[in-house]
């Protein structure tokens, strides 16, 4: 393969793996700063495929070749590609050489027959008219069959695009749908924002600290105070109450005393606030005592999550 | 035994925090930093003749990620990684070096298994297909430009310039787009045409 210039020879030469360290160092690091050169390489890398195709290069250079582009997936379609451009490309160019060229074949013809005899003249101008009678026939008919083929794919390729027409419409609809959902999920979100400055929860008892289902408390970043509501039950009639809030690893969290029972309308309960800056994400783990006189009584254990976001 | 650390190694969620906040402090602008850069390494070691160009470029990556998440400034982990991928080439080179066999022991050099036909006849077909999708001047253009030997190419690339009125460079660039436009055409319509057959 000879390269048009000496720019092409270096890049040439670097693709082949055959410029010193240092000197691959330097394309490689003006490729990857400069997009000009970049394509410049490639367009190197093309015609150097181009050459490996077509049989043009040198012995040494299409070993290199070989060792350097038949390993990477990438590389082999590209040589694939290169392949099919070069027969399509010769076929196309061929056909075009063979309506451009008749005239001199015709004059060389003409050439020799001024040379003939009139009975060779005349027996073969007898021989040409008939071919052309022949070959004529043969185009009519050819020329038929094409037009036949060329109405089927035109039908062929008005079905794919009617195919691609309706699957870009189905993939616009999709793409609408989901834009709304997003749309009404920012706006859920900030309206839940705008109301989160409170997170609740209300608290059912547990049963173990083993037991998988645990209520879960979600604290966004708006959220400045988390409230937590306990139910009581008919039987929970202490005057006062206490809450004693800690991690799964029993590390105390926060302990709130004299807390009082109040209304609601499915019977009493008792709330009461924590500050989300105690809170982090993880397992927890809350009881609640009854205070009578000098007497503490535990009522229960609620286990929840909480998931900062 | 430092070998065998480096490969235990792998890219941690941390890790790879920390790499994205040195590339911006934009979470956005970082992971498109970070698409870039890998896409340059995959680039390279493809230039370099990697067989896994995907793999080596995470490589380079992950030893990044572990020196930034081991308290290394890094000012520049684009470029960083760049070097980083050198040493990773020389490494392999290295290994291929002790790995060497004597020459009767070594297998046949690698070469490209032909193609059957009916597979070349499949991407022929598609090529044209997509060909047809072109407008007439830049069909002409591909085709032209890179067909023919030596010579002819050179003369048939001439007669562009002055067809087109357009500068070598600039035509240069308008066949290499439309080549690789054509390629991922005709690669798409292959992978159509086989799900078709499924």
């Amino acid at each position: 393969m000879r390269p048009e210039t000496a720019d092409e020879l270096s890049l040439v030469k670097y693709l082949l793996g055959d410029l010193p360290e240092a000197a691959q160092a330097r394309v490689e690091d003006r490729a990857l700063a400069d997009a000009d050169f970049r394509s410049a390489l490639d367009a190197a890398e093309a015609d150097l495929i181009d050459a490996y195709v077509r049989d043009e290069l040198s012995a040494a250079e299409r070993r290199a070749f070989e060792q350097r582009f038949l390993g990477s997936p990438q590389r082999r379609r590209k040589i694939a590609f290169a392949r099919n451009l070069a027969q399509v490309a010769a076929e196309t160019t061929a056909a075009e050489r063979d309506f451009s060229t008749p005239l001199s074949a015709w004059q060389t013809l003409v050439g020799v027959l001024r040379g003939w005899s009139p009975a060779l003249q005349l027996a073969a101008t007898l021989a040409a008219l008939l071919c052309i009678v022949g070959v004529s026939s043969i185009i009519f008919q050819n020329t038929q069959l094409r037009s036949r083929v060329a109405v089927l794919e035109s039908q062929g390729r008005d079905f794919q695009a009617q195919k691609e027409n309706l699957q870009r419409r189905l993939g616009d609809e999709q793409a609408r749908a989901g834009d709304l959902a997003a749309q009404l999920q920012r706006r859920q979100t900030a309206s839940g924002a705008q109301a989160s400055f409170v997170a609740s929860l209300v608290l059912l008892p547990g049963l173990t600290r083993a037991e998988t289902r645990r209520e879960q408390l979600v604290l966004n970043s708006s959220a400045q105070i988390a409230h937590i509501e306990i139910p009581l039950e008919a039987r929970d009639d202490y005057p006062r109450f206490r809450a004693e809030l800690r991690t799964l690893s029993g590390e105390e969290v926060l302990i709130l005393g004299n807390l009082l029972k109040r209304a609601a309308p499915a019977g009493y309960l008792v709330s009461f606030d924590v500050p989300a800056t105690v809170l982090s994400t993880g397992q927890y783990e809350l009881t609640l005592k009854g205070l009578i006189n000098q007497s503490v009584q535990e009522i229960g254990y609620y286990y929840f999550s909480v998931q900062k976001q | 035994m430092a070998d065998a650390a480096r490969q235990k190694w792998s890219l941690t969620q941390e890790a790879l925090d920390g790499l994205l906040a040195s590339l911006a402090p934009d979470r956005d602008i970082a992971a498109e930093r970070y698409l870039e850069m890998r896409k340059n390494l995959v680039r390279l070691f493809e230039w370099r003749g990697s067989t896994t160009p995907e793999e080596d470029a995470d490589e380079a990556i992950n030893r990044c990620a572990r020196k930034i998440a081991a308290g290394v400034e890094i000012r520049d982990p684009a470029t960083y990684s760049i070097g980083v991928a050198r040493m990773v080439l020389l490494e392999k080179n290295r290994e291929r070096a002790r790995a060497a066999r004597p020459l009767e022991e070594v297998p046949e050099p690698q070469v490209l298994p032909d193609e059957p036909a009916r597979e070349m006849e499949r991407g022929v077909e598609c090529l044209r297909r997509c060909l047809a999708e072109l407008t007439p001047d830049n069909r002409h253009l591909i085709l032209t430009y890179y067909y023919g030997e030596k010579g002819r190419k050179i003369k048939n690339r001439k007669g562009l310039t002055e067809l087109f009125g357009l500068p070598p460079g600039t035509l240069r660039m308008r066949a290499l787009r439309l080549r690789e436009r054509l390629q991922t055409c005709a690669e798409n319509c292959l992978q159509q045409n086989d799900a078709m057959a499924l």
